[in-house]
């Protein structure tokens, strides 16, 4: 099989395993061939599922011989971050103390994708416990530090970095990850692929490693907006197993989309002074774009809170209470990143006091937000402010180049969005040194179709989300 | 040693909400130290921050 293959969209897979082009056994068996041989290349591969796959893969075949139709993901091969569990095969949550961790029971949203006809073929990379209370280094991570297929001296983002680079680099059709604050959104700007942040509630995190109960999300990551859309459709749902769960549905309705011109987008001018210098011309670009969609800009500002602080507190807080076994154990000390693990331990350690203050801001957060999306219908900003960095480079040293701006413009829009529980879409917007750089759009809870159609409309009059990177 | 004027700097500057991943923290070699001063001064941050009385926090108990 050939480029045109493993780069191409959900749907144009589906349609030609229709049209009998090739089985679905010879789909799998040629992407699962390809990540075991090419995921390791960049750090991206957990544990193969091969052999399972091809046994699922002749089933489907069958199902597809019968005519029984299950809908655009049937057949489609995909992998998942390493902290969903899927019974019988390790799942290790990144981290060294839980490498030999089986369940016996598939998560949710696997089971979901199973019952239609997608294929697993592999578990994929992730940075140790999703990041915990926050990490250090690139090689935060069992599987060594995510390496980007645009350059592989340079990070693929995290937590969910395999998803992103096995996405980018054609291993996988699509990938699931998942998102506390940024961990969908950001492997998929470094990388160059589409990826979506659900609202709070709306995909099931049973069977799923939890890091902070009120703000897990599971999202999928993909080369297009429509195949967001997809696979989105194919999660969600409600499910008495999520005590989180809001128990709704989501449908892929891009025929029923609110026209461009009727929507209103807000933006802050004064997000550039945050972007690399070097990346400001492809932030220019693409905002051109998106005048040209025909949507009303206007300028806002986010409310002011103290984000860093009451999002840190809390998943702070809520993962040193998840991992207290861990810690007590004194296994903790057994990752591989030493700002989380003394992150883990002096977790547990925040005053009630802090977490409780923190939680009634995010009432307030929340509010602030619904009253923002009375005069805006999404929110547009640089999904990160520059290129994936180096793997050598410390993380936790950040801000713009030159100082920080003066003025906060959309900088916290990822834990701002992540403490309402909004949804958000990251695609690609241009290219910088070669790297890819991606615009996100966020909007109230339960917007995904806007987003999703303003991110369709984006890609079809721009070609980023088709570039890949050359993969031996 | 990171200085508690450093710390504040990165706790009171919204980049540090960039992620909850990658805070805005230079961390120094005592990271135990570090860590919980950084915690400290984001409790510091929390308590500054006033809200009205009656704001409940941002979760339901179900029965």
């Amino acid at each position: 099989m050939t480029d045109d293959v493993f780069f191409a969209s959900i749907s144009e897979l589906n349609a030609r395993l229709r049209k009998r082009e090739f089985s679905v056994v010879e789909l799998t068996k040629a992407f699962a061939e390809r990540l075991e041989r090419l995921g390791p290349r960049y750090n991206a591969l957990a544990n193969p599922l091969t052999e399972i796959a091809i046994r699922r893969a002749k089933d489907v075949d069958d199902e597809l011989k019968q005519q029984r139709f299950h809908g655009p993901l049937q057949g489609v091969p995909f992998g998942v971050k390493d902290l969903l569990a899927f019974a019988g095969a390790p799942t290790t949550w990144g981290a060294k103390p839980f490498a030999g961790q089986v369940f016996g029971e598939n998560a949710t949203v696997l089971s979901k994708l199973d019952k239609l006809g997608s294929v697993l073929i592999g578990k994929l990379a992730m940075v140790e416990l999703a990041g915990g209370p926050g990490y250090r280094l690139a090689s935060a991570s069992l599987f060594g530090a995510g390496l980007n297929p645009w350059d592989r001296t340079r990070w693929s983002g995290g937590s969910s970095s395999g998803s992103g680079s096995a996405v980018a680099a054609g291993l996988v059709p699509f990938a699931l990850g998942s998102e506390t604050s940024g961990s969908i959104l950001t492997p998929s700007a470094f990388c160059g692929v589409t990826g979506l942040r659900p609202t709070y509630g709306l995909v099931s995190r049973h069977g799923a490693m939890p890091l902070s109960w009120t703000l897990d999300k599971i999202g999928p990551m993909c080369r297009s907006a429509e195949d967001c859309g997809l696979v989105l459709q194919a999660i969600s749902g409600s499910d008495s197993k999520d005590p989180g769960s809001a128990g709704k549905s989501f449908y892929y309705t891009p025929q029923y989309a609110r026209k461009l011109t009727d929507l209103r987008v807000g933006f802050a001018p004064d997000d550039l002074e945050w972007a690399e210098p070097g990346a400001r011309p492809a932030f220019e670009a693409a905002m051109q774009v998106v005048k040209s969609l025909g949507v009303k800009l206007v300028e806002v500002k986010l409310p002011a809170f103290p984000y860093g602080p009451v999002i840190s507190t809390i998943v702070s807080a809520e993962g040193s209470s998840v991992f207290e076994q861990l810690i007590a154990s004194g296994k903790v000390n057994e990752l591989a990143d030493p700002k989380q693990i003394e992150g883990l331990k002096a977790g547990l350690e925040i005053p009630a006091k802090d977490y409780l203050k923190a939680m009634r801001i995010r009432t307030l957060v929340k509010e602030k937000f619904a009253e923002l999306f009375q005069q805006v219908d999404v929110l547009i900003a640089p999904s990160r402010y520059g290129i994936a960095p180096k793997i050598t480079e410390p993380l936790d040293v950040g801000g713009a180049p030159g100082g920080r701006p003066t003025t906060p413009a959309m900088a916290a829009l990822i834990p701002a969005c992540n403490l309402a529980g909004l949804p958000a879409l990251s695609f690609p917007c241009g290219f910088v040194d070669l790297m890819p750089v991606a615009l996100q759009v966020a909007g109230p809870a339960f917007s995904e179709n806007a987003l999703l159609a303003m991110g369709r409309e984006f890609q079809a009059r721009t070609d980023w989300h088709k570039r890949h990177p050359a993969v031996g | 040693m990171i200085t508690r004027r450093e710390l504040a700097a990165v706790v009171a500057g919204s980049g540090l909400a960039a992620s909850a991943e990658a805070q805005t923290a230079s961390l120094p070699s005592d990271l135990a130290t570090a860590v919980r001063d950084q915690n400290k001064l984001m409790g510091e941050a929390l308590a500054k921050f006033g809200i009205p009385l009656a704001t409940e926090p941002a979760f339901q108990f179900k029965a």
